[in-house]
């Protein structure tokens, strides 16, 4: 009798455990249906919202043509024949899926290399990316051996002759007389 | 009136060449009639100058409309405030109040030093009225801004027209800065000429260097002061007026302020080695010869038309004459050198690598670089077409990327510059000094990263922003602290004290402060945004935690133009806040002509800056870009305290005078030695 209860306490038990399964699984299966739902609703803006972005990171690499000098995404400025259109012309490509690669193809040829924002990192324009870093480096060398000269103790004993031809009793009369004319 | 200004400056024109070749025969011959004669001949030119930029007012403000100046760039209902920026809208009338700034100089130059420096003004006078000879050259036959109009009449001769109203002035100039922003940034060109004039002086005269940079030091400064200044309120016209939400884009024009700006900058610090070291001498010369020259680079690139640039003036003829006047003063200055370059005879030891000698070396090195890597890139489109055959252009991209690190650079030596002390620096002191500075770096990095602002060179530039800013206080608190306990005045008292004790020094730390708001300025750019949207009325947008409700539109008329203006809610965490009403203008004239006017809610944190960016050609409905600017207010206020921090290096220091007064009354009761610590005649500065 105990067992049987309990046998049955079992089965109830199993009963109401099962039935407890299936509304988890039917809430579950809610939940996804929603999730479902909503992402097929969110889905379009975000790949709308990730299409924005790209037309803004890719129209960053461009100049507008109307000859402003600025960014083809930042110019705005009033009387602009030429950004509204370029920028179309972006849109398009970007939302038939062209790479990057492919959208700066279709602006240089459509309007030559002057559409960079920057130089390209390849060919001739590769000696404006070096510049800077050269003329840094040359500047540094240089540096580095007026330090070094300046470090060197000096040669030329005081009275004797400084620089060529100049002695120091010249440079002191230079100097006596250009404190004589020159006043603070 | 206009023959009246033609005739004067023919006869500027005459003067001036009067100036030049009878100051070399009176170099020559040292008469002191031909010396004083010449210099009276170089103030009349300035006269002349000042009557001819008079003349041309005087037909803007009476509307005369036979001169082709005026028909160009006025019209009768532009207002009086404009018509006085209408001188310098254009070429013609640019380049002669370019000729009278630098007048304005020449003749403050001849005065102040009229009974002085005998044997160098009068080489001073003949460099400057070489100057002067070119810039009248263009104003009298390339370039004249009294050209009258004309017509053919039946006999075959020209008839003198007049219209009855003129073309307007460009829209884009019709705003307070454009009155104040020119004047200044050729305030800063021209003043460069002072220093220029007085060092090739030195070196044709054979001074010795130190004296041409004691006599010029403050022009040199003014000069530096109006560039700074001008530069700042360009950008602030460029953020305000031109509506594409930023203030600077490294264009063409832009770039040409900045090179002399950087080239000046950097020997407004060499010139403390030769001052207290007696080094850097020839380097020092070619650093002004190269500010003066860049000056005038700055100018030809601005109105050859070589490179292209939205506010750059049209394509004009007088390229080749600036490219000859460059060729020309190279020569002289090399030359010069070439012939007197022993007379430059420096000091040049360095005790220790670690010294504040060492600071000002790598400070030039960087300001140097920065020079020439934005003058390449400026110019690259051009070399790029003459080599390869095709013209690359070269944008705000590039320079940011070359430029950021170089700026992050020079950020540092700022803050480790008055760390280091002169000849060496020991370990012990380099503990003591760096110790608090980095904590307030490692401090403002914690504070900007908590504040949200996480870019990694943003995040760098505010910690060493913080860096910066501590040894600036530090500096202030050491020596307050000292004058404080000697005079039981407060700490701020002392540190006032102690500032116009030594205006220079202090004077240079608070430019440096400056310099600090306007970095943290310039790395709010990195979290900028902007959002644009066809808006109906009653519509919304987003931005940040603003809301920006469209709530109606309508239009105005006022004399010169018409506004169609926006009427836009602003919201902050949905609480409501204020109005903004960013307009479109079209001004009156034959041309068709339109302007942007911004609305700007500017706050400590962020600018939400609103433009009215047009109708919507499908819709025609209005759009409007918003941008969420972080910190753009801290560089005007940087702005402010580097013209201030230069205005008081400019001011005579308080012990100086004080040695003065005693000198002058020897029976006043004799200052406390504690109030008066080693009297030296040379000016402090460190």
């Amino acid at each position: 009798m105990i067992r049987s209860r309990a046998a049955n306490g079992i089965r109830e038990g199993s009963d109401v455990s099962g039935a407890r399964l299936h509304e988890k699984t039917f809430r579950l299966c809610c939940v996804l249906a929603l999730l479902l739902i909503a992402a097929l609703g969110v889905l379009p803006l975000v790949a709308q919202q990730q299409q924005a972005e790209r037309i803004k990171s890719i129209g960053g690499k461009f100049l507008c043509m109307c000859g402003c000098g600025q960014i083809l995404t930042q110019c705005n400025h009033v009387g602009c024949t030429m950004s509204a259109g370029m920028l179309k012309e972006l849109g398009g490509w970007v939302n038939r899926g062209d790479s990057e690669d492919a959208i700066t193809q279709s602006f240089v040829q459509e309007y030559g290399t002057t559409v960079y924002a920057e130089p390209p990192k390849s060919g001739f324009s590769l000696v404006a990316w070096a510049m800077p870093v050269v003329y840094f480096l040359l500047g540094l060398g240089l540096v580095v051996v007026v330090i070094t000269k300046w470090r060197k103790p000096p040669l030329v004993a005081a009275g004797s002759v400084g620089h060529e031809g100049v002695s120091e009793e010249v440079m002191q009369r230079a100097r006596a007389q250009a404190a004589r004319d020159t006043e603070d | 009136m206009d023959v009246f200004g033609q005739f004067s400056l023919l006869l500027a024109f005459v003067c001036a060449v009067y100036a030049f070749l009878g100051g070399m025969i009176a170099i020559k011959t040292r008469h002191p009639l031909l010396v004083k004669s010449t210099r009276q001949a170089g103030i009349a030119t300035c006269v002349l100058i000042f009557m001819a930029t008079f003349c041309l007012e005087y037909l803007f403000f009476t509307d005369n409309f036979s001169i082709a100046y005026v028909v160009s760039h006025s019209n009768r209902d532009l207002s009086t405030f404009f018509k006085v920026a209408a001188l310098w809208s254009g070429q013609e009338g640019s380049l002669l109040f370019w000729t009278f700034l630098l007048s304005i100089y020449i003749i403050s130059v001849l005065l102040v030093y009229r009974n002085k420096n005998g044997e160098l003004m009068p080489y001073v006078g003949v460099i400057l009225a070489g100057v002067q000879i070119f810039f009248l050259t263009l104003n009298n036959f390339v370039e004249s801004p009294f050209k009258t109009l004309g017509a053919l009449n039946a006999n075959g001769t020209l008839d003198l027209v007049a219209r009855a109203d003129g073309n307007g002035l460009n829209p884009l100039l019709q705003y307070p800065e454009m009155v104040i922003h020119p004047p200044n940034l050729y305030s800063g060109y021209t003043g460069f000429t002072i220093p220029f004039a007085f060092a090739l002086a030195a070196l044709l005269a054979r001074y010795p260097g130190e004296k041409w940079i004691h006599l010029t030091r403050k022009w040199t400064m003014i000069a530096w002061c109006f560039q700074s200044l001008g530069i700042m309120l360009g950008a602030h016209w460029a953020y305000a007026v031109l509506g594409w939400g930023g203030y600077w884009g490294w264009d063409p024009v832009e770039n040409a302020s900045l090179l002399p700006w950087l080239t000046g900058t950097a020997f407004l610090h060499s010139v403390m080695m030769q001052e207290k070291r007696g080094m850097m001498k020839v380097w020092n010369v070619w650093l002004v010869f190269c500010t003066f020259l860049l000056c005038i680079l700055g100018t030809f690139l601005t109105r050859s038309g070589i490179v292209s640039s939205v506010h750059a003036f049209a394509n004009s003829q007088i390229g080749p004459w600036f490219v000859g006047f460059i060729l020309v003063t190279l020569t002289v200055c090399f030359v010069a050198y070439v012939k007197n370059h022993d007379y430059l005879k420096s000091e040049n030891r360095l005790d220790s690598v670690v010294s504040r000698e060492s600071g000002f070396l790598f400070n030039n090195l960087l300001f140097l670089v920065a020079c020439i890597a934005v003058l390449s890139g400026t110019l690259f489109p051009v070399f790029s077409e003459w080599f390869s055959g095709s013209r690359i252009s070269v944008g705000a991209p590039f320079f940011n990327k070359i430029m950021i690190p170089i700026g992050l650079a020079l950020l540092f030596l700022t803050g480790v510059g008055p760390l280091l002390a002169w000849r060496k620096t020991s370990g012990e002191s380099l503990k003591r000094n760096f110790g608090w500075p980095l904590l307030a770096a490692l401090v403002g990095g914690l504070i900007t990263f908590v504040l949200g602002y996480r870019a990694a060179y943003s995040l760098f530039c505010f910690m060493l922003c913080g860096f910066v800013f501590w040894t600036i206080v530090l500096e202030f608190y050491r020596g307050a602290k000292v004058i404080a306990a000697r005079t039981g005045m407060s700490l701020i008292m002392s540190a006032h004290e102690l500032a116009m004790r030594n205006t220079r020094r202090y004077g240079g730390y608070v430019v440096h402060f400056g310099m600090v708001l306007i970095f943290i300025g310039l790395a709010g750019a990195s979290f900028n945004k902007d959002v644009q949207q066809t808006m109906n009325l009653g519509d919304s947008m987003r931005l940040g935690t603003y809301t920006l409700v469209l709530q109606s539109a309508d239009a105005k008329a006022e004399k010169n133009y018409t506004a169609d203006r926006m009427i836009i809610e602003v919201l902050k965490d949905n609480k409501e806040m204020m109005m903004l009403y960013p307009e479109k203008r079209k001004f009156a004239g034959t041309a068709e002509q339109s302007g942007t006017m911004v609305a700007i809610y500017s706050t400590l944190r962020e600018d939400l800056y609103v433009v009215f960016a047009g109708q919507d050609p499908e819709t025609n409905l209005p759009v409007i870009h918003a941008f969420l600017n972080p910190l753009v207010k801290w560089i005007w206020l940087g702005g402010v305290w580097v013209v201030m921090g230069t205005l008081l290096a400019l001011m005579p220091n308080r012990r100086a005078a004080l040695v003065l007064s005693d000198a002058s009354q020897p029976a006043a009761s004799p200052v406390a030695p504690a109030l008066n610590p080693s009297i030296t005649l040379r000016e402090g500065h460190d």
